[in-house]
């Protein structure tokens, strides 16, 4: 059962640049595993400001828990580059 | 196969550049030059669809010091019928050796013969392979399967079966395929990358890595991605097109390594995960063999550096031993023309005969050291048979400068008569092909290339290709539709733009006057113009060179892809620059609409009087003709109806063919530029003494008052200070016009000239004057070949003038609309007839007058009220015309083409039913489509059937008032006079009668027909609508009609009908400029004919425009200075009042130009005139209209803030501009100051001034007569 969101989400990425953890609705996550990273230019044609030199949108699939203990769920975090702006796309349970 | 493959030896296999027609954007030069930065030792190039790159890329490969690899991607069509993927992909070919290349052409051939359904969709040449086309050519090809492949898909669909049966496929046909891996981080496209790899590893195929490269860098996408849309024709965000990610880029060796870590390290299964870096390692050096085996030799296996020529005419030594024996027989038999005394005056017969043999031994030793026989042969062979169908055929360019064409008949010219060099056309030292150019009438190009294709078959001969490229118009409308931004407006904003290049877009918004106050200056359109500027000189479509063929040795299509071209010609894919690099021969066969031209009037002159003249052999001296050319009464000729010839002519008052051969040399931006033309003309006029810098050097540049004008002479200059050689100093001239060649030249010149003992002094002077020369100045065979048609068409002109204006008026070859050479006409007595559909044919034609014309309408009578100087008479100024015109026809027949709408099968109905007995007649048996025979009515093409009475005289209150038809206070004439004829509104009823009786006898009920049956055919419609029922088209709504239906005003001049506000505000006719004192200030006015932009010394841009008022022609300028406020006026409208300072310039005989400094839009004016405030209120705002703050300003006064203003084009600050960054469309300058503007020479904005605008001059309300 997938739910879409498009919630704003604060991340933190480690060292490899990889998503670590995120915080959604007062909860802190926990990175698992990237199952996919993908990247998309956004719809840069539907904006009025000039077009940024990375119009790349990254998307991650990541397997993420909300502690230790707690089911793992497929989150789908979104990260736009020119802005530096993260989203929290869909979940899956 | 060495696991450890150093990481930087990574080569691209698969790069699309900018000849992947609206896919790439980089082109084969950049993308080869970063390879080489990211130090690749060698680099693929795989364009989409064709191999019109190839050559760039290896060229650009030589000089960025890597090795080229050659290869195509092609649309694959699938023959598997179990196929359950709707696309079915894309396949990519390398080549592999000398076999693999002529494979691959061969095969793109045969790709762009397959009829596609894409094909016939989109009316576009789009290839198509399938597995087994692609195994016919299978030897030396490496077929790579990657993601997009039929494969790569299946792969993709999880259809591991289906994807291994595609590849056993591939295989079992014979190919030698290769996995192609290639992971652009799209959704699922790495682990679709590590399935197609797991693939590869299971079935034991060699597997590669690459980029399927599109673009340099990330940031390149967005350009891409709307090439993607405009290729599509779809706009963004359309789920028919890709996503895009900006992956597609030239990465470097260690983001490809990353690559393969990340696909090889997901890979499961016997060899996966437990040996990652070693997969890595493998994939690696696995590309890097491949390329090294796919890396080809120019020389060896492309035949760059050779010769490929003809060979049907026998060996080489048979082919030097057929030329000389041609040449040496036209000798003897005296063909060629300094045989002649009057072409060598001084000269006796046995000199001119020792010459002529001393110049072919001269000729012919070149030409053997050089192997070119073949050539001249082949060339003398399409010449000749040519001009047995029947088509005229000239040479033209440096081939002039050869005797032996002259000798073979291939150039009119002969160079001893002119003084020409062999050397500036083929050198010994040089190792590039000649240029051999023939001129054919253009109505006949296709005809000629038929003849050229027949006689050396399809396996030798291709059509030259060239690249359509994206300019500002162009980019701006694909960026914006791309966008969506409406159609209407799409076209607003591009036609806002004179015809620049893409990349001045911005530039032009701030420094282009008309461009700066204009709307499409926003912030809104940014985006647009900013991705349009991305798209600069893209290719964007591919077209038949308008006069390239090649001619090559039976291995032509081995050496090169064709496809079949619009016309149905086979189409090389090498443009001319590629077919030199090539080594393939290509013989230039230009359509020249002025030969065509001339034809049409040699083929009058012969139908009326019988006379046949051979234009081509004649003497060149006839003294009224060069009369002519000096009162610039040149308009219709070649090359010298330009406003700024028309000037130059009258300033030099050409006497002989010499003087048109420096007339058409001086005529060029660099002696225009380098000032050139002043000390020439004072020399000429006898004003100053020529000087020469040395007297060694008087030989040389005597014949131009010692003015450096042409190439050949620069090559005597420097054959006379340094000993070179004729030959060594064309490599010298040439090295001359590259980037810091003078530098490069100068201490060889200076030491070579000091040992031949000239002074120090002498030889700064003449090193000055050859380095400032630069690439300028112009090659003289190439002005003598010009010179001919010239003068020819002047003589035509001259002395069959009624002939000559009915082949220009057929074929258009100059620069002028119509209009001007039908008011040119008349000006030189002859008489212009109307279209009659009894009388015209599908060209103009020469008649016999039945009668005196009329006053020209743009006369006014004697009799005339107007005391102003409007009203001048012109005084006879062409009689002579008359009286040389003596026997031949003084009147020309408009042609039926000349209709709008009409099609070339009506046209050809029309003729061959004549003559016509009524409007029902020409209804039933022309059988024209009814909005023309309702346009034919409408301009009179009915009046002999139905002969009108005298055109209804215009109410005594409006006297020449502009239109207002259907006014009622302009009442017809009385009705009386016309009961018998009908009106030519009458005619339009009838032809709606005859229409809807057709319509009903398609139905069946053909009782209306019935009616007429055994009546008279002249009457027959005479009950249904009578003659005189609706009343007559005054003049106004007649010229309306012409202009809108013919495009050019034949009942009157358009500029009369505000005879009185001209007369009024005391305009100058145009004949009576002559007698304007320098520096007056006077008004002009016209209709604009021509606005020019050209190169002119100081870099700054002026715009030149002419207006017709009736009578002649005003030339006049718009400096910088007064842009600002006349450019958008200038531009926009078509009828002219200018005010502006008479300009008299000229060493000798005077010619004038008026300077403007304002000017105004005439029908506005008359509005003004026809209010209630009258001539006083017209004359109130042009007082205003000087001051910009006051004055009517339809865009607003600028704001000095805005920021299209900070930089004016009159930037006093040199620092400043130097500072401008790079965008920014600063002028060219060259090495002796010479600056060019980057807005010269382009196209004007708005449309066409060819035709009329569709909005005239008063957009009356209730003025559609015209049917749409």
């Amino acid at each position: 059962m997938a739910r879409l969101y498009g919630e704003p989400v604060e991340v933190q990425t480690g060292e490899d640049g990889l998503p670590a953890s995120f915080g959604w609705r007062r909860r802190r996550y926990a990175v698992r595993a990237v199952q996919e990273y993908w990247l998309v230019n956004r719809d840069w044609w539907r904006e009025s400001n000039p077009v940024p030199a990375r119009p790349e949108l990254e998307y991650w699939r990541v397997e993420a828990s909300a502690g230790q203990g707690r089911p793992a769920g497929i989150y789908e975090l979104r990260r736009d580059v020119a802005a530096e702006v993260w989203t929290l796309r869909r979940v899956e349970d | 196969m060495t696991l450890a493959a150093p990481a930087e030896a990574f080569t691209h296999l698969h790069v699309a550049s900018s000849y992947s027609l609206r896919y790439g954007t980089a082109t084969p030069r950049a993308l080869a030059a970063r390879a080489a930065d990211l130090g690749m030792p060698a680099l693929a190039l795989t364009d989409r669809d064709g191999l019109y790159g190839a050559f760039k890329h290896v060229k650009a490969c030589a000089e960025a010091g890597i090795k080229p690899l050659l290869g195509v991607d092609l649309p694959l069509l699938t023959a598997d019928p179990t196929a359950t993927i709707p696309r079915p992909g894309r396949v990519t070919l390398l080549a592999v050796g000398r076999q693999g290349w002529a494979s691959l052409c061969r095969l793109v051939t045969a790709a762009h013969a397959v009829p596609t359904a894409a094909a016939r969709a989109a009316d576009d040449d789009v290839p198509a392979v399938t597995p087994e086309l692609v195994a016919e050519h299978a030897a030396g090809l490496i077929v790579l399967l990657g993601p997009a492949s039929d494969v790569g898909r299946a792969v993709a669909a999880r259809r591991r079966d289906q994807a291994r049966r595609r590849l056993d496929g591939w295989r079992s046909l014979g190919c030698e395929a290769v996995v192609e891996i290639v992971d652009h981080l799209e959704h699922r496209s790495t682990v679709n990358a590590v399935r197609l790899a797991e693939l590869a590893r299971d079935t034991g195929t060699a597997a590669v890595l690459a980029n399927a490269v599109r673009y340099l860098d990330p940031a390149d996408s967005p350009a891409a991605q709307v090439l993607d849309a405009a290729r599509n024709l779809v706009p963004l965000g359309s789920p028919r097109l890709v996503a895009h990610n900006g992956r597609a880029y030239l990465a470097g060796p260690a983001d490809m390594t990353r690559v393969a870590e990340r696909v090889t390290a997901a890979m499961t299964g016997p060899g996966g995960r437990s040996a990652d870096a070693r997969g890595a390692a493998r994939l690696l050096a696995d590309t890097a063999e491949l390329a090294l085996r796919c890396t080809l030799d120019p020389a060896g296996d492309l035949g760059v550096g050779a010769h490929h020529l003809p060979e049907t005419q026998g060996d080489v030594g048979e082919q030097q031993r057929a030329l000389r024996a041609r040449c040496e027989h036209a000798i003897l038999a005296g063909r060629y023309r300094t045989a002649h005394p009057s072409a060598r005056p001084g000269i006796g017969r046995p000199r001119a005969a020792r010459n002529a043999r001393d110049r072919l031994e001269h000729e012919l030793a070149i030409i053997d050291a050089t192997g070119m026989a073949p050539y001249f042969l082949t060339v003398a062979d399409v010449a000749d048979r040519v001009r047995a169908a029947g088509i005229r055929c000239a040479i033209r360019g440096s081939g002039a400068g050869s005797f032996v064409n002259h000798l073979l008949g291939i150039s009119a010219i002969d160079p001893l008569e002119h003084d020409l060099l062999m050397e500036r056309f083929l050198t010994p030292v040089r190792a590039t092909l000649p240029d051999i150019d023939l001129d054919v009438e253009s109505a006949r190009r296709l005809d000629a290339y038929r003849i050229i294709f027949d006689a050396y078959g399809a396996e030798r001969t291709a059509c030259v290709s060239m690249m359509e490229t994206y300019r500002a118009r162009s980019a701006i409308r694909d960026v914006a539709a791309a966008m969506s931004l409406p159609p209407d407006e799409i076209g607003a904003i591009a036609k806002a733009f004179p015809h620049i290049r893409a990349k001045h877009i911005t530039a032009a918004l701030g420094e282009l006057p008309e461009l700066r106050r204009s709307r499409v200056n926003t912030e809104q359109l940014s985006t647009i113009f900013n991705i349009a500027e991305q798209l600069d000189g893209l290719p964007r479509h591919v077209a038949m060179h308008p006069c390239g063929v090649l001619l090559s040795d039976r291995t032509l299509l081995d050496r090169t892809a064709v496809q079949a071209s619009a016309e149905g010609f086979p189409l090389s894919h090498l443009d001319k620059d590629d077919a030199e690099i090539a080594g393939v021969i290509k013989l230039d066969v230009l359509g020249v609409r002025m030969q065509s031209a001339m034809a049409h009037t040699l083929a009058e002159i012969e139908r009326t009087t019988a006379e046949r003249i051979d234009i081509d052999a004649m003497p060149r001296d006839d003294e009224p003709t060069y009369a002519m050319i000096g009162r610039s009464d040149t308009l219709g000729c070649f090359q010298i109806e330009s406003p700024g010839q028309r000037e130059l002519v009258k300033k030099m008052a050409p006497r002989d063919i010499a003087d048109l051969i420096v007339d058409i040399s001086l005529f060029r931006p660099g002696p225009v530029n380098s000032d050139m033309i002043t000390p020439f003309l004072r020399a000429r006029h006898g004003l100053a003494e020529p000087r020469y810098p040395d007297e060694k050097l008087r030989a040389a540049l005597q014949e131009t008052g010692g003015v450096v004008v042409f190439h050949e002479q620069v090559l005597r200059i420097i054959d006379v200070l340094t000993g070179c050689g004729l030959a060594e100093a064309d490599l010298v001239r040439r090295h001359l016009s590259t980037p810091g060649g003078p530098e490069r030249t100068a201490p060889w010149f200076r030491a070579k000239a000091d040992i031949r003992g000239f002074d120090p002094e002498t030889i700064e002077r003449v090193w000055e004057v050859v380095s400032a020369f630069g690439g300028f100045g112009f090659c003289k065979a190439h002005a003598a070949a010009f010179a001919i048609p010239v003068y020819q068409s002047a003589w035509l002109k001259r002395h069959h003038p009624a002939a000559f204006y009915a082949g220009v008026l057929t074929h258009d070859p100059g620069m002028y609309p119509k209009r001007v050479i039908i008011g040119d006409a008349r000006l030189s007595g002859v008489q212009v007839l109307p279209i009659d559909v009894n009388a015209s044919s599908g060209e103009w034609r020469t008649e016999q007058a039945e009668q005196a014309e009329q006053t020209p309408a743009g006369d006014p009578g004697p009799d005339d009220r107007r005391p102003a100087r409007w009203a001048i008479r012109l005084p006879g100024r062409r009689d002579d015309h008359r009286a040389a015109g003596r026997g031949a026809p003084p009147a020309i027949r408009c042609s039926l083409r000349e209709v709008k709408g009409i099609s070339d099968a009506e046209v050809e109905r029309v003729v061959s039913g004549q003559p016509y007995a009524s409007l029902r007649d020409f209804w039933d048996r022309a059988r024209v489509s009814r909005p023309v025979v309702e346009r034919l009515a409408l301009i009179g093409a009915f009046d002999s059937l139905y002969p009108p009475a005298p055109p209804a005289p215009l109410a005594p209150s409006a006297p020449l008032a502009p239109p207002a038809p259907l006014a009622p206070s302009a009442p017809s004439a009385p009705s009386a006079p016309l009961a018998t004829a009908p009106t030519r509104r009458d005619l339009l009823a009838r032809v709606g009668v005859l229409a809807r009786q057709a319509a009903s006898a398609r139905q069946g009920t053909s009782q209306a027909l019935d009616l007429f049956v055994g009546a008279d055919p002249a009457d027959g419609m005479a009950d249904l609508v009578p003659a005189g029922e609706l009343r007559e088209l005054d003049l106004a709504e007649r010229v309306e009609a012409e202009l809108e239906i013919l495009g050019f005003d034949v009942s009157q001049h358009v500029i009369d009908f505000y005879a009185d506000l001209l007369a009024g505000l005391d305009v100058v006719r145009s004949a009576d400029l002559d007698r304007c004192r320098n520096g007056e200030m006077i008004l002009v006015a016209g209709a604009k004919v021509a606005t020019q932009t050209p190169a002119v010394r100081s870099g700054q841009r002026i715009i030149f425009a002419s207006l017709d008022d009736a009578v002649g022609l005003v030339d006049l300028a718009f400096f910088e200075s007064v842009q600002d406020r006349c450019a958008a006026r200038l531009f926009g409208s078509w009828l002219l009042l200018v005010r502006g300072r008479v300009r008299r310039a000229g060493a000798g005989p005077m010619a004038v130009t008026v300077n403007a400094t304002e000017c105004w839009d005439i029908p506005a004016l008359e509005e003004i005139r026809r209010g209630p405030g009258g001539l006083a209120a017209v004359q109130a705002a042009l007082a205003t209209g000087h001051d910009l703050q006051t004055g009517p300003q339809p865009a607003g006064t600028p704001d000095p803030a805005a920021p299209g203003n900070l930089i004016t084009p009159a930037d006093p600050d040199p620092e400043r501009n130097r500072d401008r960054d790079n965008e920014s469309a600063r002028p060219l300058v060259f090495a002796n100051g010479f600056a060019l503007s980057p807005y010269a020479e382009t196209g004007a904005p708005g449309g066409s001034l060819k035709t009329p605008p569709r909005t005239l001059w008063h957009a009356s309300p209730g003025s559609t007569i015209t049917p749409k």
